[in-house]
């Protein structure tokens, strides 16, 4: 059965067109990471505007109703536009490649996670326009989110904008976790996997067992502002307390979304830039295992102040206080990389070792806000604001920088230029440091989070105003990146192949990768296979340790095509059919297709729909409906057209 | 493919990024911190705070091991040679085990005082210092109310408590989750709908430590403010006192008294300025859960909203919710138009003098302004001392009695129905009881009850009648009146 096209499948590689109807992980990785790049630094104005109000006491520059719409809008932008979704371009890019598959297992469904996201953050950020933007925090805690408090639309945009998220994430974790799971090179077996890879499946993990929790909550609340149900009503007997447990159930393992995929990022760079194996490969990657798991037990730890009661918070204090011993790991594991290496000091590699060194001061200030006395003078003050910038700018920021500079090559064929790469991360490690190291002496000197302005005898205006400073030198060390991607393209200095001498399999193919990655799925060997495919004489030194000299067997781990032949990546894998010359073809690859982007629309009409007339709904209904039934009679290959068939 | 050594200039202004960040911690230290976290004036903060340092310095040893270890070897293993490969060691299974088990043994160092520390301070005021103060801090948006149970004293944005007492706070809220914090004296517990809380803290020293909302609450979050002021016991028996104590009457025609009239026409509905009333506490309470009921059931068009407040006005120090010093000055502004102070105020959202107006300032004149700031200015407990008896003449001594009762305000606490209490017992039919009460005479009984209030108590009542000293024949006045009430 076919579903009646109105227009033509896309075919033209070229154009607008071909970069909406996409279903190219490259491709998508792209789009992911221009998008996100863009609302970083709409994130950071926000931010900016924040510190320049907040340089000066008692500053009347921007309005406290402004000021909440920034705070909200900067927190959720850099979490669920920036931080998640530029993660999300690097697992586009770099998990196909690193595990020698050709796509991910669901092209078009990847495809759909990317519109949705688009669509998504342009939804959230429409409020702007409209004059609503989301006032009630990034936590939109009950009942100062509910309607009652919160009159204006700007948190119900923010409940739909963030459900349409969700949707979006969820459907990139599925994708994630079966392409990790099912599609490695034969011999990959898990334990060969390069390390950001591993951590993609645990966060992909994280997000389909995550988003839902806070899809739940959302929906309640948006039933609450819109429908009048008493979930969070306390006028009505809702439990604020119920809010703050579901939001962190989802909140807390989020962080680990948020930074374990940085974490993979730095443990592939570390290795690159050392010369020699990660440290530890196996511990380490428990670790992150561990940290994924034990994050689903340390939620409470935001509400430490909210009263639960001695027990439930000590139960909290200790598992929180636990969760450091894993992160502990892996930090010794990173210097223990380095220690005994032959370090060069790239861009990429000065991030990273940069992110080691923030991330630590993010965990030990993040142990002391596990000990709950500390933590209820610390609560809600800049010491925590200090703390998960520490985490989340100089953790993960930092690492996603450093990836860029680590991949750029990779992904375009050029390099960028070192000098102004490293122009750029000194002024984000002075700006980032000058910003948020006082913040944890202003929490401490009894500075609250949130506050539009101050007075001018609390003894906070210096301690900002270096801190404002220090947010526009940050600014001015992203503006160096921009300058550099901009002065990079122009000279195109070509990378080659493998310009930093790589170690896992995505440096074994050309830059850019050819639009099928590999001509030949590789036989994997080995962890940092092609590390070792270049130094066959340095494998035994690596087994030496572990098996006392004994060589294993690379073991396979790989399905069988035929069980997949159903799937759309039975093809893409069937690499045998080399009838003529020409480097990839023969290549299957799933065709394009607009459904996904049909899809994303209709389903960003509901959410509008939801927010003003009930009707348009059906509108967006009508368009989902198309846009599914569409992609689901579309055939993942058109019949190739006569003449041109060739026998599959 | 091209090497590049950043030269170790670089590594050392890396190193000098954590040096820069203390040199600001040092600069930033300097004692006139209102709500600095080391300030210690109570056992709970100074718990806290040791536990911070404890915790502290472990932080600063690992921070010095691990950053040292960084850019040990950062320098120590820099590429000197392109050709050279190091060895390719795949990890040290005793070094990692030992990275596993000594951050545990930290970090169960930290948890013990952790444990106990939470079990402290959940046990509430201690018992043995000392008769515990309970008080009731009610979170309001953006305001707080204190209530004092036992005392059957309500007032906001001032909480008087005596040095040296452990004090016993309830945290309630009724609108939205708000945050009770004085970091000088005890970390912060929130303050959620539904959901009680307990903090207890004693203050060592007498003076004001600033407390802050510390938790979102919306729009005017950052000027939610409050501040504790500790007092010596018997300054702080005084303040109950006062707060039980009328203010003096204002002469007719006066600012204050006008102030008076105008502030019962647009603004007692939601202020309170008269708490010092026999059953006022009560009253209170249930006029602020129908103030808020009131707004619930229609919040956009709603002219009541919870409300601070204000008997003894003149005492406080700051308005706003201590966000401005109670200047004349202030105080003209703020009701002028709060938006100049505080912006988002429920004031002027609902109150109808300021609805009426489409700027949303006040719909009064400057001088009537300037009346009602006059009048909340005089609002102090009455001082006898400062009190003096009008001469009156002529007509009989009931007529003349009449006259003085209300001229000096007799009136204000003693109604002139036997079934109203205002906060002095009813007069109507004392010349019955009067003989009955003491060996005294009826006659020598109200005497000694003018010149001497305290020296008997009708039972449920307490001392706090203001009276000015009168001459005798005006006590016989006063006598001969109040024993034609009947």
């Amino acid at each position: 059965m076919r579903f009646p096209r109105i227009f033509p499948r896309p075919k033209s590689e070229y154009g607008i067109w071909s970069w909406i109807s996409t279903v190219d992980h490259k491709r998508i990785g792209t789009l992911y990471a221009v998008t996100s790049f863009l609302w970083f630094l709409v994130g950071g104005i926000e931010a900016l505007i924040m510190r320049v109000q907040l340089s000066q006491a008692d500053s009347t520059l921007i309005d406290p109703e402004l000021f909440n719409q920034l705070f909200t809008m900067h927190g959720t932008t850099m979490v669920f536009l920036v931080v998640m979704p530029l993660s999300a371009a690097f697992f586009n890019w770099l998990v196909p490649l690193q595990i020698g598959a050709r796509d991910v297992a669901f092209p078009r469904l990847n495809a759909l996670s990317y519109w949705i996201f688009l669509f998504g953050s342009l939804f959230l950020n429409f409020s702007w326009f409209v004059g609503d933007a989301p006032n009630g925090g990034w936590f939109g805690y009950a009942p100062n989110s509910h309607v009652a408090f919160n009159p204006t639309h700007g948190m119900t945009y923010w409940v739909i904008g963030l459900n349409i998220l969700g949707i979006a994430s969820i459907a990139a974790g599925l994708n994630f976790i079966v392409t990790i799971l099912n599609m490695r090179a034969p011999g990959m077996t898990l334990t060969k996997m390069p390390v950001f890879t591993w951590m993609t499946f645990v966060t992909s993990v994280l997000i389909v067992l995550a988003l839902p929790v806070l899809t739940v909550a959302l929906i309640q609340l948006q039933v609450d502002r819109l429908y009048g149900t008493h979930f969070y009503n306390t006028a009505a007997g809702g439990d604020p307390v119920l809010w703050q447990h579901v939001f962190w159930l989802f909140g807390h393992p989020e962080v680990y979304i948020l930074i374990l995929p940085a974490m993979g990022i730095v443990s592939e760079i570390l290795p690159v830039f050392s010369r020699k194996p990660l440290f530890g490969y196996t511990f380490l990657v428990f670790a992150g295992v561990a940290i994924g798991f034990m994050g689903w037990f340390v939620w409470s730890h935001h509400m430490f102040t909210v009263g639960l009661g001695p027990a439930a918070n000590s139960a909290f204090a200790i598992s929180t206080m636990a969760i450091a011993i894993p992160t502990g790991i892996k930090i010794f594991n990173w210097i223990g990389t380095m220690w005994g290496g032959s370090i060069r000091f790239t861009t990429a590699m000065l991030f990273a070792i940069s992110f080691i060194a923030m991330f630590t001061i993010g965990g030990l200030s993040g142990v002391m806000h596990a000990s709950v006395p500390t933590d209820a003078q610390q609560q809600d003050t800049y010491f925590v604001v200090a703390h998960f910038h520490y985490v989340l700018f100089g953790g993960a920021i930092m690492a996603i920088f450093g990836g860029i500079y680590f991949w750029w090559p990779k992904a375009t064929g050029y390099m960028l230029s070192e000098k102004l790469g490293v122009t750029n991360w000194l002024l984000m490690l002075i700006g980032f440091n000058l910003q948020f190291a006082p913040q944890h002496w202003l929490g401490l000197d009894g500075m609250p989070r949130r506050i539009f302005t101050y007075a001018e005898n609390m003894g906070w205006e210096n301690t900002n105003m270096y801190a404002s400073a220090g947010g526009f030198i940050m600014a001015l060390g992203v503006l160096f990146f921009i300058i550099n991607v901009i002065y990079s393209a122009r000279k195109r200095v070509p990378a080659g192949d493998d310009p930093w001498d790589g170690r896992t399999l995505e440096w074994s193919i050309s830059s850019p990768p050819p639009h099928y990655n590999f001509e030949k799925i590789p036989n994997v060997a080995h962890r940092d296979d092609w590390w070792f495919t270049k130094h066959p004489e340095l494998i035994a030194e690596y087994y030496h340790d572990e098996h006392a000299g004994e060589l294993r067997a690379p073991s396979g781990a790989q399905f069988d095509d035929d069980d997949f032949a159903e799937d759309e990546h039975a093809e893409a894998h069937a690499s045998d059919h080399h009838d003529d010359d020409d480097h990839g073809h023969g290549i299957h690859l799933p065709d394009m297709s607009y459904y996904p982007f049909i899809l994303a629309i209709g389903l960003t009409i509901i959410g509008a729909g939801l927010m003003t007339y009930i009707p348009v709904i059906i509108v967006g209904v009508v368009i989902l409906l198309w846009g599914l039934l569409g992609w689901s009679m579309e055939p993942v290959n058109d019949p190739a057209p006569e003449g041109e068939a060739h026998g599959h | 493919m091209h090497h590049r050594l950043i030269p170790s200039k670089f590594l050392k202004l890396a190193l000098l990024v954590p040096a820069l960040a203390a040199t600001f911690i040092i600069a930033a230290c300097s004692p006139q911190h209102p709500q600095s976290t080391f300030g210690y004036a109570g056992p709970v903060a100074r718990d806290q705070g040791d536990l911070f340092l404890f915790i502290f310095w472990i932080a600063v040893f690992v921070f010095i091991v691990v950053e040292g270890a960084i850019i040990y070897a950062a320098i120590r293993y820099r590429r000197r040679d392109d050709d050279k490969i190091p060895k390719q060691v795949h990890g040290n299974t005793k070094l990692e085990i030992t990275w596993t088990v000594v951050p545990s043994i930290v970090i169960a160092i930290i948890a013990v005082p952790t444990i106990i520390g939470i079990w402290e301070q959940q046990r509430g005021a201690p018992t043995d210092q000392g008769d515990i103060l309970e008080v009731e801090a009610i979170g309001h948006r953006w305001w707080f109310e204190f209530r004092y149970p036992n005392q059957e004293v309500v007032t906001a944005n001032e909480m008087h408590v005596p040095v040296g007492r452990p004090v016993n706070v309830k945290l309630a809220s009724q609108d939205v989750i708000h945050s009770f914090w004085v970091p000088k004296l005890a970390g912060k517990v929130d303050m959620v709908p539904l959901n009680d809380n307990l903090v207890w803290f004693i203050a060592e020293e007498p003076g004001i430590y600033d407390g802050q909302c510390a938790e979102f609450c919306g729009i005017a979050h950052a000027h939610m403010r409050f501040r504790v002021i500790a007092h010596p016991e018997e300054d702080f028996q005084n303040w109950v006192a006062g707060m039980r104590t009328p203010p003096v009457a204002f002469e007719p025609g006066s600012p204050e008294q006008q102030g008076q009239t105008l502030f019962a026409t647009h603004c007692k509905t939601c202020h309170t300025d008269d708490s010092w009333r026999q059953d006022a506490y009560s009253l209170e309470l249930q006029q602020q859960d129908s103030r808020w009921a009131t707004w619930l059931a229609d919040i956009e068009n709603s002219r009541i909203v919870s409300a601070p407040n204000m008997t003894n006005y003149s005492q406080r120090n700051f308005l706003g919710s201590g966000i401005k010093e109670n200047s004349r000055e202030n105080l003209i502004r703020w009701i002028t138009d709060p938006n100049d102070i505080k912006i988002g105020t429920s004031m002027q959202a609902h109150a109808a003098v300021y609805q009426e107006r489409a700027d949303n300032k006040i719909n009064l004149s400057q001088q009537e302004v300037e009346n009602i700031a006059d009048y909340l200015l005089a609002l102090k407990p009455g001082d006898i001392s400062q009190l003096t008896a009008p001469v009156i003449t002529g007509g009989t001594p009931e007529e003349r009695g009449e006259q003085l009762f209300i001229s000096i305000g007799c009136n204000a606490c003693h109604s002139l129905d036997a079934e109203t209490t205002i906060v002095g017992p009813s007069l109507v039919g004392i010349a019955d009881r009067a003989g009955t009460r003491t060996s005294l005479s009826a006659q020598d009984y109200m005497r000694q009850s003018i010149n001497d209030p305290g020296a008997f108590l009708v039972e449920g009542f307490t001392n706090s009648m203001v009276v000015p000293k009168l001459p005798p024949d005006q006590v016989d006045d006063l006598i001969a009146y109040i024993s034609t009430l009947k």
